[in-house]
């Protein structure tokens, strides 16, 4: 405690003494919040230190909802320093309730954009330092005892071959498959996406909580695919696990983020990170392998092992569509509560209607009937069909900005959409099952 | 607040200005860190939407939503087929230690209360790599027999792992009951005629039933509230993680998440409030505390070869988690394989210099939460049963109410009621370590208060008469006579107490403000969060386990001598 | 009521580790007797007790109950009733269920099972408290419960553990003679455990009394009054005078001399071992006034009146000699401090050692 207590109190007289002195040597505790594992902050602690004696980098570990929760309930009485994730809408959050300092960074050798993404939020506010692209992660030795293909596009995975194979993270949890879920569906507009999404949905073994809880099950071999961004895949196989990773041609490369809180108390150790990441220096520590993740310097990428991705180079990235990160601001929580209750909360209905389709599809190849072919494609339709078309997403806003609004409830918005889907993949399921049994 | 004093003072007849100032201390220490906290976020459930009126319609959306309601009756199912499991453990090992003369019965309580232990994630990490669809044992079924069992899937792996995980608690108040009933009782069963499992069904049974309700009841109470384990093993459809995951999301502005959680602390207290009821007029007291709990009988040996070997079953299955861990901390890569491809010990080269500062802090706070658990827990079940308070009951209320709490509420309440509150030189109090000993002690603190509740009640009150008759004061009687015959109790509930604040994250990760005070439990999470810090994390959950395990059987054993050197005086 | 039996012990030893709590224990209990088992606590009577139940385990010998050896029978099919100390009533039953439960042990229909349950709670009088918890009832209730319970079974033995040792000197008089005559009622073996020699003398028809692991005398109250076999026994029953001395021949005579100037003459046909001592009861002696032919002149060191007797104590050499005389008036008390002369007829005189 004592301790604590003149770390504070050091830290308090810094501002006070070195006041706006931003040239002076950064010095006294750096505090971080963070949602990146001990095997990426350890490496930067150890540089970030090594390169300015004096100063230290104290980690907070939380989840990017967490951290996000945690800045805000804490700003009347700000202690952190600084908020490093991935998500780039867990910054516009933060953003948006004026938390973060503005601030330019004098990093030089870094484009304006990764892909066909800005690096930095263009009020300055939170700045890339690695990229990372998402895309299918598969464990191999699970694969071949599985008979399954290796997959190449979200639509492979909707393959009948993959059914109860995959599993994915919550978007309303992960922002990593947020992002995931946004492509798709701005790569393939709003229905056709929702399409794409449910039909790799009915081949869902789970829907997980944690974006970490999806490479863990492949990696440990408990599901064969994941749905995941791009560094949790080569991070495993730094670790040697047996998985392979591949990038979907509909997908995004899309920076991660470090941003200053506003009022930091240690202002010039905040600007000395943000500074220190971007530099030479602090780019090649993304190259480590227990971190692998793209760096935003284009001239780390001469430094780094054969074969590393370089999302400046690569042809795979060039084609990669643009993200809109306005438009998927304004739906993030339509987005994820339909997502959850068409598909999280309904997985064993979708799945049962999935499945029923599969099979009738797989009668109807052996002997084909009109009858059966106009039914099936009745029952796919049923499972593809949302309650709400794209204009009428960013209305349902209202109901998911709590007591400020008046409207209509999340709730009762939930049940609707929660009961449209059960009772469309109750039809489906019928639908298939008499298609099949007229296929016979 | 002060309509409790007022009620206290007005009905405080027959109580002395200590018990007074006893309650009051108590209702104000769980006014300040549960209740005020927990309000401060959970009034949401009770208003309406844009104009912040009090309403009730939140509730009725919960009961018009599919979701929640299936959600409700799953919590209910899960907890019930958890108790029941979970009774399927405890009962052979806490009546086969308790009833006959056995080698190493120390080893195997100790041994049957590492489950309660196991620190978050790993747990159901390993589990899945034993049990799960791709398991070591799956995998291998499949290979010779070509089938597979479903252990892991949807609500049965949850109440596979929560059986697992919370049996101990009924192992321990059950044993504790069983240690405490006089010896003639049986014999004179015996003598009647009864014997074997019936004399255990209608009589030993019975009368244990103090420990054995008090213990199945925070089995049901924890797996009622509990999120970390279905959030793992991907069963959402749960009363606890869809508030968690309304809390920590989308639905954080929404009242439909604080509504849950005000389903959840009501549905705990009624099962609390139940159980009690079910155990009142029950006068369970056995006279003679000194006269030996029941005969151990010496087993002959084809009965002590099968006890053993039930007993060794059991705990291979109670410990199979902690045996995938100490597997996965010493694996290479461990990927869809019966066993790992390769042992290595650099997990815990990695860990090994982290590990010392972990630990420190976890002693410091996990002692010190315990310390408090048993003081106010002893206090309030000294209060409860012992004097005629009114009022009395809503600190046992309340302070059970403290299971139902998620983590993340009161880590939430914490910042929201603390974080304001500045100490003089500009630090908020929140920030300061003490306040997360505070908030581990309140979430354990139901565990302590149960336990020191059945010892209590086990006690008859003729003892305290008779010190009281003899001079001393409620004070020193309590110190003196009640608290000594307690402590059996009192340790059981230090150790859980301790045992699981040790391994607690959830509001852990709200409060935790710098790295150098962390707790084990806090970098194991860190761990966990990476490939490569797989191994590692695995390697820091086994040395919590051991740690904690360690100075759980230390604790035991010198009670135990302490608890002979009294047996020798009486 | 079944047909009494009795209980047959053979030289049963048992032994706590080091601690030889039972040494070669034999004992004849008649059919529908009224057995007592007196010692001082720690003599092994329990453990006798409860080896009888089947709670304890003979290291060797044999116990028979109604000539069938029990040893291999474990206690809840020995078919013998025993009343603990502490009554054992479970608190989670009510009476009639307490008193129902061996009767449900046994498997009777239950219309047989509420008829012997209301004639075993008739027997005690206790039909109104049926629905009581034990709780709830006073200790001597309580008590009767305990024995309802047991009777209930028509146990081939009863046996009672001390069951009075927990109600007030009154409750226990009266107690003692509803046992004594539920007993005689049943016509069934009893053996009761107690350290009062009151309350075995009382209510028992014969007495063993045990020290130390042993079984001293066995025989009926008076028997073991009249002719105790040892000095434990003599002294363990009533209150004895009991002399050390030597023994000396003078003129053909032998003599037992208490202290100088102090002897008793020793009857011809006595026959006086070796380390004995001169054993009498008090009522047995006489206080005369000093001066009186006598062989015992001694000092008055206290007196108290008991009513029906006045009680001497009087200072012989070093011994304290207690006589109890029988009070007519107060004319010929003999104050503290009086020189007197004990007279003690031969008759009265026993040998005893150790």
């Amino acid at each position: 405690m004592l301790r604590l207590w003149a770390a504070t109190a050091a830290a308090i007289a810094l501002t006070f003494i070195a006041g706006d002195a931003g040239a002076q040597a950064p010095s006294g505790k750096v505090t971080i919040v963070t949602s990146f594992a001990k095997d990426v902050t350890d490496p930067f602690k150890k540089a970030f230190e090594a390169a300015h004696p004096g100063a230290t980098l104290e980690v907070q570990n939380r989840n990017t909802n967490a951290a996000v929760k945690f800045i805000e309930e804490t700003r009347a009485n700000n202690q952190v320093d600084l908020m490093w994730a991935s998500a780039p809408d867990a910054f516009e959050v933060l953003k948006g309730k004026k938390l973060l300092q503005a601030y330019k960074p004098k990093a030089t050798g870094i484009p304006e954009k990764v892909g066909s993404y800005p690096i930095n939020d263009r009020d300055g506010m939170y700045f890339g330092f690695a990229a990372s692209g998402y895309g299918i992660m598969w464990n191999e030795r699970y694969a071949r005892a599985n008979k399954l293909p290796d997959p190449k596009e979200w639509q492979d995975l909707a393959a009948p071959a993959f059914h109860d194979h995959v599993s994915i993270a919550a978007p309303s949890r992960s922002g990593t498959t947020h992002l995931t879920i946004e492509t798709i569906l701005q790569g393939e507009g709003w229905d056709k996406g929702w399409r794409t999404i449910k039909e790799m949905a009915g081949n869902f073994r789970n829907v997980t909580e944690r974006s970490f809880g999806v490479p863990e099950a492949v990696n440990s071999g408990q599901v064969g695919v994941g749905i995941v961004i791009d560094f949790f895949a080569f991070a495993a196989q730094a670790a040697n696990f047996p998985v392979k990773f591949a990038y979907p041609s509909v997908t995004t490369v899309v920076p991660a983020n470090i941003g200053i809180i506003a009022n930091a108390p240690n202002r010039a150790g905040a600007e000395a990170f943000v500074e220190f990441i971007l530099s030479p220096k602090g780019q090649e520590v993304l190259l480590e392998p227990g971190i692998r993740r793209l760096p935003v310097n284009t001239a780390t990428y001469a430094k780094a092992p054969a074969g590393y991705p370089n999302p400046f180079k690569d042809p795979q990235f060039q084609k990669m569509m643009l993200f809109d990160v306005d438009k998927s601001e304004t739906r993030t929580a339509v987005v994820d509560t339909l997502f959850d209750q068409l598909i999280s909360f309904q997985l064993d209905g979708l799945k049962a209607a999935t499945k029923a389709v599969h099979d009738a599809e797989a009668a109807l190849a052996k002997k084909d009937n009109a009858q059966a072919r106009a039914l099936v494609k009745e029952a796919r339709d049923l499972i593809a069909a949302m309650p709400l078309a794209e204009a009428q997403a960013a209305q349902a806003r209202a109901a998911f900005t709590g007591a400020k609004e008046k409207g209509a409830r999340q709730a009762e918005l939930e049940q609707q959409w929660a009961a449209f889907g059960k009772e469309r993949y109750a039809q489906a399921k019928g639908k298939a099952e008499q298609a099949a049994r007229l296929a016979r | 607040m002060t309509a409790i004093a007022l009620t206290l003072r007005r009905y405080s007849a027959g109580a002395t200005p200590g018990q007074i100032g006893l309650a009051l201390a108590i209702a104000l220490f769980l006014a300040v860190f549960l209740v005020v906290p927990v309000a401060t976020v959970i009034y949401v459930a009770f208003t309406e939407k844009g104009t912040g009126a009090f309403t009730l319609v939140n509730f009725q959306d919960f009961f018009a939503t599919d979701l929640f309601v299936r959600s409700f009756w799953n919590s209910i199912y899960v907890s019930l087929m958890s108790v029941a499991w979970a009774s399927a453990i405890a009962l052979p090992l806490a009546y086969l230690t308790s009833r006959f003369e056995f080698r190493g019965s120390a080893i195997i309580q100790t041994l049957g209360f590492l489950p309660l232990i196991m620190p978050p994630f790993v747990g159901a990490v390993a589990m899945t790599l034993l049990f799960g669809r791709n398991g070591t044992l799956n995998l291998l079924l499949d290979d010779w027999l070509g089938f597979k069992i479903p252990f892991m899937e949807g609500l049965n792996g949850v109440i596979f792992v929560e059986a697992l995980h919370y049996f101990p608690f009924i192992l321990i108040n059950l044993s504790a009951a069983l240690a405490n009933i006089d010896r003639a009782m049986e014999e004179a069963a015996q003598n009647l005629g009864c014997s074997g499992m019936r004399l255990f069904r209608r009589i030993v049974f019975p009368l244990a039933m103090p420990g054995y309700v008090a213990g199945a009841s925070l089995v049901f109470v924890k797996v009622f509230d509990d999120l970390a384990t279905p959030l793992l093993l991907n069963a959402k459809d749960l009363l606890a993680p869809q508030a968690y995951l309304r809390v920590t999301s989308i639905g954080i502005a929404d009242p439909m998440g604080y509504v849950i959680s005000v389903v959840l602390i009501a549905g705990s207290i009624a099962a609390v409030w139940l159980s009690n009821l079910a155990l009142r007029g029950k006068d369970y007291a056995t006279v003679q505390r000194g006269g030996g709990g029941l005969s151990r009988r010496t087993l002959k040996p084809w009965e002590s070869a099968a006890a053993y070997a039930v007993i060794t079953l059991i705990l291979l299955l109670v410990l199979a988690p902690h045996l995938g861990l100490l597997i996965l901390s010493l694996a290479t890569v461990w990927s869809f394989s019966p066993l790992p491809d390769a042992y290595t010990l650099a997990h815990y080269a990695r860990v090994f210099g982290d590990s010392s500062l972990y630990i420190k802090n976890t002693l410091i706070y996990a002692a010190l939460a315990g310390t408090i658990d048993v003081i106010v827990g002893t206090a309030i079940a000294y209060l409860v049963l012992r004097t005629k308070l009114i009022g009395r009951q809503w600190l046992d209320w309340t302070a059970m109410a403290a299971l139902a709490i998620p983590g993340v509420v009161l880590g939430i309440g914490y910042l929201r009621t603390f974080y304001g509150v500045s100490l003089p030189d500009g630090t908020p109090l929140a920030t300061l370590w003490i306040m997360i000993v505070i908030a581990l002690a309140i979430r354990r603190l139901p565990y302590a208060l149960r336990a020191c509740h059945a010892a209590l009640q086990q006690i008859s009150v003729s003892v305290e008469e008779a010190a009281e008759n003899l001079g001393a004061t409620k004070a020193r009687t309590v110190r003196r006579v009640v608290v000594p015959l307690m402590t059996g109790g009192i340790l059981a509930g230090f150790v859980t107490s301790f045992s699981t604040a040790a391994v607690e994250l959830s509001a852990t990760l709200m409060l935790v403000q710098s790295n150098s005070d962390a707790p084990l439990a806090y970098g194991l999470y860190v761990f966990m969060q990476s490939a490569a810090g797989r191994g590692p994390g695995a390697a820091l959950g086994v040395i919590a386990v051991l740690f904690v395990a360690l100075c759980a059987y230390a604790s035991h054993r010198l009670v135990e001598r302490s608890e002979k050197k009294q047996g020798a005086v009486r | 009521m079944s047909k009494a039996v009795g209980v047959n012990i053979r030289g049963v030893n048992v032994s706590y580790g080091a601690n030889h709590v039972l040494k070669d224990v034999s004992l004849d209990i008649e059919p529908g007797e009224f057995f007592a088992f007196l010692g001082p606590s720690g003599c092994g009577k329990t453990t006798l007790l409860r080896l009888i139940a089947g709670f304890n385990h003979a290291d060797s010998g044999e116990v028979r109950i109604g000539g069938t050896d029990v040893a291999g029978l474990p206690p809840w099919k020995r078919d013998v009733g025993m009343v603990f100390q502490s009554y054992a009533l479970w608190p989670h039953m009510s009476v009639a269920r307490n008193v129902a439960f061996g009767l449900e042990e046994r498997r009777l229909p239950r219309a047989e099972i509420d008829k012997k349950v209301a004639a075993a709670l008739e027997l005690v009088g206790l039909s109104h408290l049926a629905q009581r918890r034990p709780s709830q009832l006073s200790g001597g209730q309580q008590q009767r419960v305990a024995v309802a319970r047991t009777v209930a079974i028509e146990p081939k033995v009863l046996l009672l553990d001390e069951p009075l040792s927990n109600l007030d000197a009154k409750m226990r008089v009266q107690v003692r003679r509803e046992l004594r005559d539920l007993q005689q009622r049943l016509g069934l073996t009893t053996i009761f455990v107690t350290h009062d020699q009151e309350e075995a003398n009382t209510i028992c028809d014969r007495i063993a009394v045990m020290n130390d692991g042993v079984v001293q005398q066995v025989g009926t109250p008076m028997e073991l009054y009249e002719r105790p076999a040892n000095l434990f026994v003599a002294n363990f029953l009533g209150t004895a005078n009991i002399l050390d001395g030597r023994l000396v021949d003078e003129g053909g005579r032998r003599w037992f001399e208490i202290a100088a100037g102090a002897r008793v003459s020793v009857l011809g046909d006595a026959a006086v071992p070796a380390g004995s001592k001169l054993v009498f009861r008090p009522q047995h002696a006489g206080v005369a006034a000093a001066g009186t032919t006598s062989d015992l002149p001694g000092t008055v060191s206290h007196r108290e009146f008991l009513g029906a007797t006045v009680r001497y104590a009087v200072r012989v050499g070093t011994a304290e000699i207690v006589v109890d005389a029988p009070f007519q008036n107060g004319d010929g008390l003999h104050a503290p401090g009086a020189p007197v002369a004990v007279t003690l007829p031969a008759q009265a005189i026993l040998w005893l050692s150790a």
